[in-house]
């Protein structure tokens, strides 16, 4: 599956990878470090779910459940004490996207707002789920105890900085999938089913397959944001897998700009650095950002991110 | 699973008298949330994801004028107008310019209201725990029907909401301007070209579809504890009442509010700890065998 | 797509690069040699509960002023940092990370409820400062040997020191009034269920006559409890014991009048004795039966009546349980801060505070203790009164004797395997 343009995206990949190792050489104070492993999870998280929203035109209220599974699988796998963290992840995931096969089977069917509200009721089937099968999930209190990181390949990630490297590494190779998928012709495919399922359908494209791959996919890919976060916080709790968490994520990537494909991305940093920042300065935090949130839509009607990119390609070509 | 219970209480005239008001209780008040909901997206087509929020104002206004004047009918006109305009207000300066747009950006704007309208509330009343205590006119002791009880603040609860539904039935079915309105939901451009102001109408519609939320926070006020974020919880089940009923349905509002109603008050008696699982459920098969809903239009195109 | 790709990369270092310097650039940093000691206070600001934290923090406030005022503590200043969580539990660790490796807090109050306390709590394992826990009352947090922490303490009340306390004294009034039918009416999640069996097991334990006809588990923060009251109604409990707690209780009180549910039946509460629940609940039935939570007659001393002046100063209102628990909280810190010459290690901190002892209006003989083995305070009040129409709310406090809880206690963590 070479595609023209693989090389290049691998390349700046790297080089992001390569920044974001460098950075805390830089500035070597641990909250950097904290704030960019959120970012990265809740950013995976952002661009995993406009795999559906922008890429597919499938607008996903319910995203969060995969979020949350991650957490939780890859916490109870570590704390059977049985597995290294690798598999723990690689059987996260898979489960996950078991998981998300099953309850995309019934959804992807669903058109518009009724799919949003489906995906809405399997969230909170399983957020209620993990509220009440408390003897398994503790509940309210969420996992408890801490989840161990036992050293893996002499790589211990009770170590700081190892734990961040970690992190952006795994981030990174996500990224890079997710990339290939979203300029692949699978990726063209699901855009044709976004503007026009009929003609989808007609070039001979499985219109149902192809969203329920994209489902699955982009739910694994919420759980790797989960375990990094779980990893990170030493828990899980009901809140990943709460309404909430999805309305976040959708604010992200209208934040960022759904059709670019690091809009997401830049969303989770500006909502996060935003968050950080006015709850430093007040505790009327959601007046701020409700606010900012008004301005953002009202004003420029599209993400920032997407709002740069434009005036930066509008200047480039007045440039030329 | 308790069906001896429910068998029990089925054939006792004081248990089942209890508990159908009870139904009633929690159905019309669900009811007067979720028809607001759903007129405005059944003529305007958005989801109103603030309708929580509106029904929270609507209970601290009636709160405030209740604190100033003691009297109730104050109280309930404040929470009830007071919110009215408010959905007005927030309408032509915000809403309207998210139509047409897709359901993402309404869906943010909403979510910035609710943030703002939790912080503003906290900021007026404090953080602590409201309550607007029972007025004097309905301080009566519950009234006995066949063995049961119904205080009578409910009974006056589940008589304003039915009145209030049948105004609201009357008005959109059997005038000329429910009529216009019911236009609007099928061809807005139609209803413009003959000349009538689709803005000022499409705000009236927001406002009274807001009007109701005010209406249900006000009836609610004196037996419910006012905190900021109180609208979150009846969002989420005005939803899914919304959903089985069918979106843009008044009367599929009605009968799935009382259809949960009677699922939470005979629920409570025979199946207490599935009652939620219940509504997830019927609300996920509701979707995938008839996606409208009960009574809901399946759309235009 | 080649400039897309160009471009991304180039912001992306922008962006990383402004991150890094508005991380590290913020005003708030503090190094290791700043005069003031730094506290910080993750705490849930916004929301339903709201109240919890505006609560605690007045308390640390007030206790920071009077000890500020006092010339601070060995030359320098406290200052409190608060932080909203807004009750989420991720939210809650990244908000303890960045007071402490940020804002250069060397101590932490953890202002959290139930599952931000559990996330607060790994936070201080992996980085070691001190803690104290002023809001969670779950048991385990304290009690589980699984999951102790060398420098975290619980400085509130804990769940099974009331259910003895609660069995007690409700057997006595069962055993003296013949109420053998009893109702259980609490909130479904883990404080909720947790709280209502260890009350049902010990005050069966005290009256074995008494049998539990029925349990009702209203979802946490439902707005309305008719089918609850109203099944109840059906079943005819002679007593009825409810874990609700804050404006859940206050809806229940409210709507349970309006069906005169408390004419017949006997009512036990352990979370009405807050004073804002109380003063929220416009018409409060005479004789209902709660747990202690803070009364500023209760215990009747000057230094409780002073700090309950202090706090409605600041706060506006009466003082919660989570008010007088992290004032107390503070009061630990200071001391164990005088006791180190104001050395912020958080080894050396708990060495002081493990098995310390501090005078203190709130506790039943004047004192209180941080007991050594579990880290967990003791000889706080855990009495029970009965509600009055008006202010104080509740009078005629039975306290239930400190001895007998303890040995319970004991025998409890052997049968949950603790001890």
């Amino acid at each position: 599956m070479m595609r023209p343009g693989l090389a290049r995206d691998a390349a700046v990949c790297a080089a992001g990878l390569a920044l974001l190792l460098v950075l805390p050489l830089a500035f070597p104070q641990p909250a950097l470090r904290d704030f960019l492993i959120y970012v990265m999870a809740y950013g995976l998280l952002a661009m995993s779910l406009n795999l559906l929203v922008g890429l597919t035109g499938l607008v996903s209220f319910g995203h969060a459940a995969y979020f949350a599974s991650g957490a939780y699988m890859f916490g109870l796998l570590m704390q059977s004490g049985r597995v290294s963290i690798p598999v723990a992840i690689v059987a996260t995931v898979a489960g996950t996207a078991l998981i998300a096969l099953v309850i995309g089977a019934i959804c992807v069917r669903l058109k518009e707002i009724y799919f949003s509200f489906i995906t809405l009721a399997f969230q909170m089937f399983i957020h209620s789920i993990i509220l009440t099968w408390v003897s398994l999930t503790g509940g309210d209190q969420g996992l408890m105890g801490g989840i161990p990181r036992p050293p893996f390949l002499g790589i211990n990630l009770n170590e700081g900085t190892a734990l961040y490297g970690f992190c952006a590494a795994v981030f990174v190779a996500c990224v890079l999938l997710m990339r290939q998928v979203w300029m692949s012709p699978f990726g063209y495919a699901l855009r044709l089913i976004r503007d026009n399922p009929s003609r989808a359908n007609f070039v001979g494209i499985d219109v149902v397959r192809a969203k329920l791959g994209i489902f699955v996919f982009a739910g694994a890919m919420a759980s790797v944001a989960g375990v990094l976060l779980a990893l990170f916080v030493s828990g899980a709790y009901p809140e990943f897998g709460f309404w909430t968490t999805s309305g976040e994520a959708i604010f992200m990537i209208m934040l960022g700009g759904s059709q670019l494909f690091v809009g997401p991305l830049v969303g989770a940093f500006l909502l996060q650095l935003l968050n950080r920042t006015v709850t430093i300065y007040t505790e009327h935090h959601g007046l701020v950002l409700g606010l900012v949130i008004l301005l953002i839509v009202l004003g420029l009607r599209q993400g920032v991110g997407a709002f740069l990119f434009e005036r930066l390609a509008r200047r480039r070509q007045a440039r030329r | 699973m308790n069906l001896d219970a429910l068998a029990g209480c089925v054939s006792s005239s004081a248990c089942l008298v209890t508990q159908i008001s009870t139904a009633l209780i929690v159905g019309m008040l669900l009811f007067m949330v979720t028809s607001g909901l759903s007129l405005i997206f059944g003529v305007l087509g958005i989801i109103n994801f603030a309708h929580g929020a509106f029904y929270m104002m609507g209970a601290y206004f009636a709160l405030a004028a209740y604190q100033l004047t003691s009297s109730f009918a104050v109280a309930f006109l404040a929470g009830a107008l007071g919110v009215g305009l408010l959905g007005i207000v927030f309408e032509r300066l915000v809403m309207s310019r998210v139509y047409g747009t897709d359901v993402l950006m309404q869906l943010l704007v909403c979510y910035a209201m609710i943030l703002i309208a939790d912080d503003v509330v906290k900021i007026v009343f404090g953080p602590e725990y409201k309550m607007m205590g029972m007025p004097d006119a309905f301080a009566l002791p519950p009234i006995e029907l066949f063995g049961g009880f119904i205080p009578a603040y409910y009974v006056f609860m589940i008589g304003a909401s039915l009145l209030i539904g049948l105004l609201l039935w009357l008005g959109i079915n059997k005038t000329r301007l429910g009529k216009t309105i019911r236009a609007l939901a099928i061809n807005p451009q139609m209803v413009g070209a003959l000349g009538i102001n689709t803005t000022l109408l499409y705000a009236g519609v927001f406002g009274i579809g807001s009007l109701l939320a005010g209406v249900a926070g006000a009836l609610a006020a004196p037996t419910r504890t006012l905190t900021p974020g109180m609208g979150v919880s009846i969002l989420i089940e005005s939803f899914i009442v919304t959903v089985i009923g069918g979106m843009g349905s008044i009367a599929g509002a009605l009968i799935a509010a009382l259809l949960i109603g009677f699922a939470r008050a005979f629920g409570a008696i025979g199946c207490p700890l599935f009652v939620d699982g219940l509504m997830f459920a019927l609300m996920a098969v509701v979707l995938v065998v008839k996606p409208s809903g009960l009574l809901g239009r399946e759309p235009a195109r | 797509m080649t400039k897309t790709t160009g471009v991304v990369g180039r912001r992306a270092f922008i962006g990383g690069m402004a991150a890094g310097a508005a991380i590290t650039g913020f005003p708030h940093i503090a190094g290791a040699q700043a005069k003031a000691i730094r506290i910080g206070l993750p705490t849930i600001l916004s929301g339903r509960v709201a109240i919890l934290g505006t609560s605690s923090r007045a308390a640390v406030q007030l206790a920071t002023q009077q000890v500020n005022d006092a010339g601070g503590i060995a030359g320098r200043r406290i200052e409190i940092v608060d932080r909203d969580s807004k009750g989420r539990p991720d939210e809650a660790a990244r908000v303890t990370r960045d007071l402490i490796n940020n804002d250069g807090c060397e101590i932490v109050i953890d202002g959290e409820a139930s599952s931000g306390a559990f996330a607060v709590h790994e936070v201080v394992r992996d980085l070691g400062v001190l803690c104290l826990h002023t809001c969670s009352e779950t048991s385990s947090l304290s009690a589980d040997p699984k999951l102790f922490v060398k420098t975290a303490f619980r400085c509130a009340r804990q769940g099974i020191h009331d259910a003895v306390a609660g069995g007690t004294y409700a057997s006595e009034i069962s055993k003296a009034k013949g109420l053998k039918k009893w109702a259980t009416c609490s909130p479904d999640y883990a404080y909720g269920r947790d709280n209502t069996a260890e009350f049902v097991e010990y005050v069966k334990l005290f009256d074995p006559q008494i049998e539990v006809v029925d349990q009702l588990w209203p979802k946490l923060f439902a707005p309305d409890y008719t089918e609850s009251i109203t099944k109840m109604l059906q079943v005819k409990p002679q007593a009825v014991y409810s874990a609700l707690w804050g404006g859940d209780l206050v809806a229940f009180i409210e709507q349970s009048n309006l069906y005169r549910l408390f004419a017949n039946t006997a009512f036990f509460s352990g979370g009405l004795g807050d004073p804002p629940v109380l003063s929220a609940i416009k018409q409060l039935p005479p004789g209902l039966n709660t747990a202690y939570r803070y009364n500023r007659n209760y215990p009747a001393n000057p230094e409780n009546t002073a700090y309950a002046d202090g706090f409605v100063k600041i706060a506006g209102h009466e003082s919660t349980n989570w008010g007088w628990q992290n004032y107390l909280a503070t009061q630990f810190i200071f001391e164990a801060l005088r006791r180190t010459g104001g050395k912020t290690d958080g080894g050396a901190l708990a060495a002081e505070i493990k098995g310390m002892t501090v005078k203190s209006g709130f506790g039943v003989d004047g004192n209180i203790t941080m007991r050594e083995s579990d880290h967990t305070i003791i000889n706080y009040p855990v009495a029970w009164g009965r509600t009055v129409p008006k202010a104080p709310w509740v009078e005629g406090f039975q306290a239930v004797e400190w001895a007998k809880i303890l040995e319970l206690e004991q025998q409890w963590k052997k049968s949950k395997g603790y001890a």
